[in-house]
């Protein structure tokens, strides 16, 4: 079950690329500011040599890792509640299906309003969005754990930690998992974009500071790597998931 | 002497008086069991018999204390069950559901003890009760790696591994193919002679529950209450060609036969 290249897949997007390098400095495509792939490598070499895309990149990953850890954290939290407690399904998952589904976006503003251009700013944005998919999640694989696993947790005398612990999580654990990682590709998008709005640090800032100096080659060297990171990213969790639900057994992995 | 010692010398292990459950499923009152009255002695293998709708694995929810009464009393040694009583186990019919499909058989096994004995003691229940149900070589298997008839051996395994003086069984075998049943029918007789642990066993199979039990209690219903009992006298060890050709064992099919049908049920 190990990835394999893709060769073909990897051709099409050499042939693209150099379709690209062609288009460009053969004048058949004429933005003024479209950089052919080449200058964009140029570029890239420039960024990484000057320290600044590490420095970029050190400053996205890490709002990227504490927003995700506090969006795990609050919405496993609240999946957790809600699947476990038919009381707070009943009175408050409405309130909570009001809210989810306001644009993150449109709460910049108001997150720059009370805490102006910084790390919080960025935070609030990141976390608000990313906690919905691991809390919809959360909540549904526990609330999915066949009723049977409360009925052995009773006769075997586990105290109610110790069956939710032992037997409901790891239960639901498949489920939470596809929550973990969805939650992370959005907490990405939402750190790019408060950098470039609410925060001027970090990725999401490069690439709108590249856009202000008129250095398209730069911009689209970040705008590429930021694909790179994403599915680098992605890669990564997979692969945690690859490691931890073996145990499962046929078809787990796959649906993460 | 206390209350406890006095029960005990009754030679019960349970004692159901006039027990009631309802339910009220969309608001309205539904009678699950109606005043039903019970005693299972210690030792003793009783199997429990009705057609569909009569509260078979309501009753023994009850006496697991998986759900509580609405009146009526359960004693189990003497003393009212609320809640699970330690000392008691219920094994279920849908092994796969009741199973933890991530954890190793032996890890399964350890579910109910680890946390309460020394890893020693651990280990060695573990071992004793792959032993009892023959499942040595499968200890490091996952639950969904094994034939249905192994996973319920793991489910027995993993109650025989609390050392428990009463075993309730679900419809065990309901699930599982002929072969598989007479030769798991036949695990929990020995177990039930090596441990001297009581059972009791719900089944829809007639032949089951005269092939297995000291007594047959008949359920009719809806709503649940006993219909008549029958002991039965074969000797054991049983024998899955002897007995079940043996002229007794034939008329005590056709005695609990007639009682299931006239006590009806869906």
């Amino acid at each position: 079950m190990r990835a394999k290249l893709n060769i073909p897949g990897t051709l099409t997007l050499l042939a693209l690329v150099a379709l690209w390098e062609v288009a460009v400095r053969g004048g058949a495509v004429t933005f003024d500011y479209l950089p052919a792939p080449s200058a964009i490598a140029v570029a890239f070499v420039g960024i990484v040599r000057s320290g600044e895309l590490l420095t970029a990149t050190l400053h996205t990953l890490g709002s990227v890792l504490i927003g995700w850890v506090l969006a795990l954290v609050i919405g496993g939290a609240l999946g957790l509640l809600f699947g476990l407690s038919a009381f707070a399904r009943r009175w408050f998952l409405a309130t909570l299906e009001v809210l989810r589904p306001l644009p993150a976006i449109a709460f910049l503003p108001v997150a720059l309003l009370l805490f102006s251009f910084s790390l919080t700013t960025e935070l609030v944005v990141m976390v608000y969005a990313s906690i919905w998919p691991m809390f919809i999640n959360t909540m549904g694989g526990i609330a999915n754990v066949s009723s049977r696993l409360n009925d052995v947790g009773l006769t075997l005398k586990l105290s109610p930690t110790q069956t939710l612990l032992k037997v409901l999580i790891p239960a639901a654990a498949p489920s939470i998992l596809v929550g973990a990682r969805l939650c992370l590709g959005l907490t990405l998008v939402l750190a790019i974009i408060a950098e470039m709005i609410g925060n001027p640090h970090g990725l999401g800032y490069a690439v709108v500071n590249a856009l202000i100096a008129i250095q398209p080659e730069q911009m689209f060297a970040y705008v590429l790597f930021i694909g790179v990171l994403a599915i680098a990213l992605n890669a990564l969790l997979l692969q945690a998931a690859r490691l931890l639900l073996p145990a499962y057994g046929r078809g787990a992995v796959e649906t993460v | 002497m206390s209350a406890a010692t006095v029960v005990a010398d009754s030679g019960n292990i349970y004692e159901c008086d006039a027990v009631s459950l309802e339910l009220f499923p969309h608001g309205k009152r539904r009678l699950i069991i109606d005043r039903l009255s019970l005693n299972v002695r210690t030792g003793e293998f009783l199997t429990i018999v009705g057609s569909s709708g009569t509260g078979k694995s309501t009753l023994l929810r009850l006496l697991g204390g998986l759900v509580p009464a609405t009146s009526g009393n359960i004693r189990f040694r003497g003393a009212a069950v609320a809640g699970a009583p330690s000392g008691v186990v219920v094994v279920f019919q849908d092994y796969s559901n009741a199973l933890l499909q991530w954890r190793t058989v032996a890890r399964n096994i350890a579910l109910g003890i680890e946390d309460k004995l020394d890893k020693a003691e651990v280990d060695a229940r573990i071992r004793q009760s792959l032993q009892m149900v023959g499942l040595e070589k499968n200890a490091l298997d996952h639950p969904w790696q094994l034939s249905g008839g192994m996973q319920q051996r793991v489910q027995i395994a993993r109650a025989l591994a609390l050392k428990p003086q009463v075993m309730l069984m679900d419809e065990p075998f309901g699930a599982l193919d002929a072969m598989t049943k007479a030769s798991l029918q036949d695990e929990v007789l020995k177990v039930h002679q090596q441990t001297g642990t009581s059972f009791v066993f719900i089944t829809h199979d007639i032949e089951e529950a005269v092939y297995l039990g000291d007594r047959v209690i008949v359920l009719a219903g809806p709503p649940g209450r006993i219909h008549n009992a029958v002991d039965i006298t074969l000797p054991r060890p049983r024998d899955q060609m002897s007995t079940r050709q043996s002229p007794e064992f034939l008329r005590y099919r056709a005695e609990i036969h007639d009682a299931v049908l006239a006590a009806g049920g869906h």
